[in-house]
């Protein structure tokens, strides 16, 4: 699903180069749970961007879904994006001028969906993450945990084929942290293809594998045993 | 504390130069606004208000009672004045006066014409105004006293010092000497005069008609005793009138003499305000504008708020508490408030030559200590109003919710800043409506005009020897190069003059009483000023019996409720008179009032004005081929001619120059209003900015973000327009409604000037939201 090839991103800024990632080689199949782990600043946030279609790279090859994309225009980029891929971030980054369920729709407006559809579609997804007694409310009338589920029903209504999730549970206590692996988890084993980055190596461990970045590069990838059970 | 506030403040300005930049200009333009209204009002509310005694001074009004309706003046019988001060205790002093106008004076070689009146002997005792040489007790007390102003002896006598004593020849025959010189009257005055003749003398002469209690001619001033209460003497003086003259219709009330110019509009005997209006509107509108430049402020304030609010969090985290933190912001709010204020006085000072020339006054920028108090009482509530909301808003962030970056603003906060900027926009909206139908009323008076041709009219007087000689005046002036036609007139057929009630027809209901305006005019006047006939003749010489006839207005026919009035019979002052003719109504009075019966007689003698009508194109030709045969019939007299035009436009000269003033401040007001939007679309920008990142990277396309940011300001201005459309409306129709002739509030100046608002909402966000719409998501879901 996803091929990446000597992939690289040179940020540059008033004679600075910053080089966010280097010559990056990574293969992701579809179904796949891979975690991706990095001291701060290492470029895991840079990669995810790049995955999703939201930054390009500098140099390299990506190819996504069998289609070269790395020189795709911002147009092509977001027509593929709205079509194919969620996003979770650490800082929930819902709207706070929408309602619980307006957030939730938004995907589905910019993917033209009737509006009745709509309607059905965001009820059974907050029906899914829990979230549905909290519709009419306003993000700032929730906790951290309910606006991660509210993110997180943001990003699955579609149906997307790949969930990126940046330190998904960053902002979030131990136990609201575990509810969202645990969506994460169920997700992927209804076929979703999931590339979380985490700071946490228990969490890193719920994926099939591990691949750690320092300085840009890949420097190492492991093979996990699930450890689905321990939830 | 303040030392580091006011640091803080100078290197904050530094560092958002833009939002200084837009804060300091709509600051200083509505300082500016509200520095010049200030002194408009201030020299409006103390015109007349130059008399030691102002509030024992006071002028003698009249009701007259008629069957349409009650007639407030401020004309009155010739001896009221000298009868008020005999028979009522509380009357200290009286004065009559007449109105002033403008008279030949001359000495030696030396001619030239100056406005003067006569006016009783204890004139300048009840009015001090300052005099240079001679006693206020005897100034006017001799029959052949002339007072003269400090110019007029300049002019006539070189200096003050040798003015006393001299002789002045009045209108080319009676003889006066300077008895006293005054100083020039102060431009707040609202009596004018270079000279006054006495007053007592004149009635003598004159005392046949002057005496009579039933007419109506002088004004009359008086000075109560100390201690005395303007409505006991009211109640005294009500019906003396009725007590000199059985008939009479009459009461008499006190009005305040300063209090006259503002209030000065009666109807129906009902005090209704005046000039006073305008003040209130005025003050309001230096109000709004202050308002709309606070409102400025706030949203930029709080539009920065978020880069701000590290320093907040910063600083309560390190112990400042919350008191400190709002003096910070207000102290800098404040800072900024006096340089706008410094620069207003400025704007003020060069824009003052402009608005004195609109106004109509002679206002100076004097830094007396009361203004300086009243400049920095505005700056300093200026300041706080304008920094008070962004303080408390900025100071009442939670800095652990700063730190963590979780700091958005809630819903109540975005309400009451779309609220202001609704606030500013409804403000101007209601401006916009306001400056287009005082416009279009003005402009409707001045292209319906009065139902005569009054542009190529020019009036003087019937001076000297064009009196005896005027047959062959107009016979020369006629042939002359660019005069089309001549004759003289007793009216300059601009507000009422010269009214009677002694019309009787057969039929007329005995009780009815009413107003007639009495035209006195020489042939070929009718046709000379062009108005129109509806049926009849005009007075003609190839008839006999003229003098005999009298021609009325279609509205006088309607009130006779003459069915076919050419050849029936009136009797006007008991003298029988055949109707030869009806013209159509014209406006012979201001457009506020219904247009009044009226009949022209034929009467050269009283025919006091010239009139002549000049050839289009050629005026200038025609004034001068006129002055010159004016100085070949009267040697040395100055020829002062007045274009009708311009003394018909005076009518209007209030609503003229509120017309142009308004249009002026809401120019402003719109201006600072759009700094302000545009604020607002740099704080929308800056606020949305992680929104619209977020929509972008569900999918929106740059269209489906710029048409939700649009929406936004659409809304804001919709919002507006609602709010202020009632308000608009009111007021507009309350301003209309004075005038009998009016436009139609039509709907379409509030749709145009709903269009024009959204245009200009639009030209103003756009930059700002094209550059929002472009905005990269990437750098706005950063998790930091
Ligand atoms: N927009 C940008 N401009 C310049 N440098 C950037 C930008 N975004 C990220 N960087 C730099 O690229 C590097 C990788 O950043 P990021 O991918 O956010 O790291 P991580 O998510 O692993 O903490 C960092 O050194 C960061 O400073
Ligand atoms: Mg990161």
């Amino acid at each position: 699903m996803i091929q990446t090839k000597e992939l690289s991103k040179v940020y540059r800024t008033d004679e600075v180069e910053t080089t966010a990632l280097n010559k990056v080689d990574i293969q992701i199949k579809e179904g796949e749970f891979v975690s991706i782990m990095g001291p701060s600043g290492c470029g895991k946030s840079t990669l995810l961007n790049i995955l999703g279609l939201i930054d390009s790279p500098s140099s390299g090859s990506y190819q996504f879904l069998d289609t070269e994309v790395a020189n795709f225009s911002e147009r092509q980029r977001s027509k593929l994006r709205k079509q194919n891929i969620g996003f979770i971030f650490q800082s929930f980054n819902l709207i706070d001028e929408l309602t619980v369920f307006e957030n939730v729709e938004l995907p589905l407006i910019y993917n033209q969906v009737s509006s009745s559809d709509r309607k059905k579609r965001v009820e059974e997804t907050l029906e899914k993450m829990n979230m549905m007694h909290r519709a009419k409310h306003f993000p700032q009338q929730l906790s951290g945990g309910q606006q991660q589920r509210v993110a997180v029903a943001r990003a699955i209504i579609n149906d997307p084929k790949l969930i990126l999730a940046d330190e998904p549970t960053g902002n979030l206590d131990t136990s609201n942290g575990n509810d969202v692996m645990k969506t994460l988890v169920a997700l992927n084993e209804a076929g979703a293809t999931i590339v979380m980055v985490t700071h946490s190596q228990f969490c890193a461990e719920f994926g099939d594998r591990i691949i750690r970045l320092l300085d840009g590069q890949v420097v190492t990838e492991n093979l996990l045993k699930k450890q689905k059970q321990m939830l | 504390m303040i030392e580091h506030a006011i640091k803080l403040a100078l290197r904050n300005f530094m560092r958002h130069k833009n939002s200084f930049f837009i804060n300091l200009s709509g600051l200083s333009t509505g300082l500016a606004c509200t520095l010049l209204i200030f002194l408009w009002v201030r020299d409006e509310l103390r015109v007349d208000k130059i008399f030691e005694n102002d509030d024992r001074l006071f002028q003698v009004m009249e009701h007259q009672d008629y069957s349409d309706g009650i007639l407030t003046t401020n004309s009155t019988p010739g001896p009221l004045g000298m009868s008020l001060e005999e028979e009522i205790p509380e009357i200290e002093l009286a004065a009559t006066y007449l109105y002033p106008a403008s008279y030949n004076l001359q000495v030696g070689e030396e001619k030239l014409r100056a406005v003067g009146t006569y006016a009783g002997k204890n004139y300048f005792k009840i009015f001090d105004y300052p005099l240079m040489t001679g006693s206020a007790v005897d100034i006017l007390a001799g029959a052949n006293n002339i007072a003269i102003s400090e110019t007029l002896a300049g002019s006539l006598f070189g200096s003050v010092e040798e003015a006393m004593g001299q002789s002045i020849e009045y209108e080319g025959s009676d003889i006066y000497s300077v008895s006293g010189v005054f100083k020039d009257l102060p431009s707040n005055s609202t009596q004018q005069f270079d000279f006054l003749l006495p007053y007592e003398p004149f009635y003598q002469e004159n005392i046949e008609w002057m005496s009579n209690w039933e007419s109506n001619f002088p004004n009359t001033a008086i000075r109560l005793k100390k201690g005395a209460q303007a409505a006991v003497v009211n109640g005294k003086i009500k019906d003396f009138i009725k007590g000199k003259a059985e008939n009479s219709r009459v009461s008499l009330f006190l009005q305040s003499y300063s209090g006259r110019y503002l209030y000065g509009r009666y109807q129906n005997g009902k005090q209704v305000g005046g000039r006073i209006e305008y003040v209130w509107l005025f003050s309001l509108i230096a109000l709004f504008i202050l308002l709309i430049a606070c409102i400025n402020f706030m949203n930029l304030s709080t539009a920065r708020a978020s880069r701000r609010a590290k320093e907040v969090g910063v600083k309560k985290t390190i112990g400042a508490g919350k008191k400190a933190l709002v003096i910070q912001f207000l102290s800098e709010s404040i800072i900024l408030s006096f340089l706008s204020l410094l620069i207003a006085v400025g704007l003020a000072g060069l824009a003052l030559p402009q608005f004195n020339l609109i106004t109509a006054k002679e206002i100076e920028l004097h830094f007396d200590p009361g203004m300086i108090g009243v400049l920095v009482a505005i700056s300093l509530i200026t300041g706080i109003i304008a920094g008070s909301y962004p303080a408390f808003y900025l100071s009442s962030f939670r800095p652990i919710s700063v730190l963590k970056g979780t700091l958005r603003s809630s819903m109540g906060e975005l309400w009451v800043r779309r609220g202001l900027v609704v606030f500013q926009f409804a403000l101007s909206f209601i401006l916009i409506v306001a400056v287009v139908i005082v416009y279009k009323q003005i402009q409707f008076i001045q292209d319906q005009g009065p139902g005569y041709d009054k542009e190529q009219l020019v009036y003087f007087n019937r001076d000297g020897r064009l009196e005896e000689q005027s047959t062959a005046f107009f016979t020369k002036a006629k042939t002359m190069d660019g005069v089309q036609n001549i004759s003289s007139i007793g009216h300059n057929l601009v507000g009422q003059q010269n009214n009677t009630r002694g019309v009787e027809w057969d039929g007329k209901d005995p009780e009815m009483t009413l107003l007639f305006e009495n035209v006195r005019i020489n042939y070929d006047l009718l046709e000379t000023i062009g108005v129109e006939f509806k049926e009849g003749r005009s007075f003609s010489r190839s008839f006999g019996r003229d003098s005999s006839a009298v021609i009325f207005n279609e509205k006088a026919v309607e009130i006779m409720g003459m069915k076919d009035p050419i050849g029936q019979r009136v009797r006007i002052h008991g003298e029988e008179k055949e109707i030869i003719g009806v013209v159509k109504d014209f406006h012979f009075q201001s457009f506020r009032q219904e247009i009044n019966p009226l009949f022209f007689q034929l009467s050269p003698e009283n025919s006091w004005f010239m009139m002549a009508s000049l050839e289009k194109g050629k005026e200038k030709k025609g004034l001068e081929n006129l002055k010159s045969l004016y100085e070949e019939f009267n040697p040395g007299f100055a020829f002062d001619f007045e274009f009708l035009d311009e003394q018909y436009a005076r009518q209007y000269a209030a609503e003229q120059r509120v017309a142009s003033l308004s249009r002026y401040f809401a120019g402003f007001a719109i201006l600072i209003s759009c700094l302000g939007l545009f604020g607002l679309s740099v704080f929308t920008a800056e606020r949305r900015k992680k929104e619209i990142g977020i929509r972008k990277v569900l999918g929106a396309s740059v269209t489906q973000i710029l048409s939700l940011l649009t929406k936004e300001f659409a809304q804001i201005v919709l919002w507006s327009i609602l709010i202020g459309f009632p308000i608009a409306y009111v007021l507009s129709k309350n301003w209309l409604d004075r005038f009998v002739y009016r436009i139609d509030l039509a709907i379409w100046f509030f749709v145009l000037t709903a269009v024009l608002m959204i245009l200009i909402a639009v030209v103003t966000v756009s930059s700002q939201a094209f550059q929002a719409a472009r905005v990269d998501p990437k750098k706005y879901l950063r998790s930091e």
